[in-house]
């Protein structure tokens, strides 16, 4: 088939498509989808006995804003890169709040060290982190996997990057609201430590998450079987 | 491209011709040696036709065009190049005995000969002639094209379908 057979193929009986939603919105449908799967983690566990007393909590609530901002934030931008030809720049916004979310324990940890408050610098093993953000992470990540499919694999590595960001910070900010942990040290390592880690690994796996054979098909494959004769080696 | 959105076929075959010379810029531009530039082209056309739901009316089509261009181009080639690694070709198919009736009535891999060359006379005459002068003939795609006059795409699709049809016969109950 040549390339103007090819055009002639893809233009007969042209159907409508439904076009994809600007990134704002998807990522209000996002939220739309993810918000009550927290709702309904944190219910099935119970809040935390102190929750009441850490909404006046200035700096909770500051850490829990950024946390927030900082998924939100990064589901945009991971919508954003499935749509070619968009700016550079609005994959970074991110890092943005991501630096906020940062910088509530770094500021703590280092105003700790000053006025030697060791509370503040109390670390343990702290299990529960992990699992915990991949239990409050997981229907945030699976919708956002389904929400990504949709869009074009051009930037498969930084799409889930960026979504896998966006699901284990929900994570976070929903493990806030059960699992009691407030050590500056703690929430660094245990906390945002857990979601950097499921974010590596989600970029990780984002090439095979985010394919173009899914977006193609086998459409694409005649070239291989077009080799004579091939071995595994 | 917002009418080919809403379906308008005669809107969207003016595109494509419009955007394939650019397309064609990219793929000289970027290309490795891997592989048909004309068949990086179709790849880049197909999957701007799975993805064109991913264009925004509001904004300009050619970055939409150039950043989707570039990127299939360096998926496929990449792809390409891995599965040279892990993969080399055979000139030249295993021989029970050098006469070539021998091999049609041996049993070679768990298959028949003489069920092999009758599935292959049951496949329809693009295939047909595809097998016989590419994997019975050992002619090149040039070669082939000029002696049945069928396009290099044209012989590779007949091929892929052939063996395709042949697998699945061969595996499923002999008829």
């Amino acid at each position: 088939m040549n390339t103007d057979q090819l055009i002639v193929a893809l233009t007969a009986e042209l159907a409508p498509v439904r076009r994809l939603r600007p990134p704002a919105f998807r990522t209000f449908l996002w939220l739309l989808v993810a918000l009550p799967w927290i709702a309904l983690v944190v219910t099935v566990v119970g809040p935390r006995d102190d929750l009441p007393d850490l909404l006046g909590d200035r700096s909770w609530m500051f850490l829990q804003m950024a946390t927030f901002a900082t998924a939100m934030s990064a589901a945009m931008a991971a919508f954003c890169a499935g749509v070619p030809g968009r700016p550079r720049w609005e994959h970074f916004v991110p890092a943005v709040p991501f630096a906020l979310w940062l910088s509530v324990p770094v500021v703590d940890l280092l105003d700790s060290l000053k006025s030697g408050d060791v509370a503040q610098l109390a670390f343990a093993p702290d299990w529960i982190c992990l699992p915990g953000v991949i239990l409050v992470g997981f229907g945030p990540g699976a919708a956002m996997v389904l929400a990504l499919r949709r869009g074009a694999p051009v930037h498969p590595g930084l799409a889930a990057f960026l979504g896998g960001l966006a699901a284990a910070a929900l994570g976070s900010f929903g493990l806030q609201l059960f699992h009691p942990q407030d050590a500056s040290l703690m929430v660094l390592v245990w906390q945002i430590g857990s979601v950097m880690l499921l974010t590596l690994m989600s970029a990780g796996v984002g090439h095979r998450l985010l394919t173009w054979k899914a977006v193609i098909g086998e459409a694409s494959g005649f070239r291989r079987s077009a080799s004579p004769h091939v071995k595994q080696s | 491209m917002r009418s080919a959105q809403a379906g308008d076929g005669a809107a969207y075959a003016r595109l494509l011709a419009a955007a394939t010379p650019i397309i064609r810029g990219v793929v000289r531009r970027h290309w490795s040696e891997a592989l048909e530039p004309e068949d990086l082209v179709q790849d880049i056309l197909l999957a701007l036709h799975q993805v064109r739901h991913t264009y925004d009316p509001d904004r300009p089509f050619l970055p939409w065009l150039l950043v989707l261009a570039r990127n299939r181009l360096i998926d496929i080639q990449r792809r390409e190049f891995r599965r040279r690694r892990i993969e080399s070709t055979i000139e030249a198919m295993p021989e029970t005995f050098r006469a070539e009736e021998s091999n049609w009535d041996a049993t070679v891999n768990g298959v028949d000969g003489k069920e092999l060359r009758a599935a292959i006379a049951r496949l329809p005459d693009g295939q047909r002639t595809a097998v016989e002068l590419l994997k019975l003939g050992e002619l090149s795609l040039k070669e082939a094209g000029e002696k049945s006059g069928m396009s290099t795409s044209a012989l590779k699709t007949s091929m892929h379908r052939a063996l395709k049809t042949l697998t699945k016969r061969l595996a499923g109950p002999s008829t």
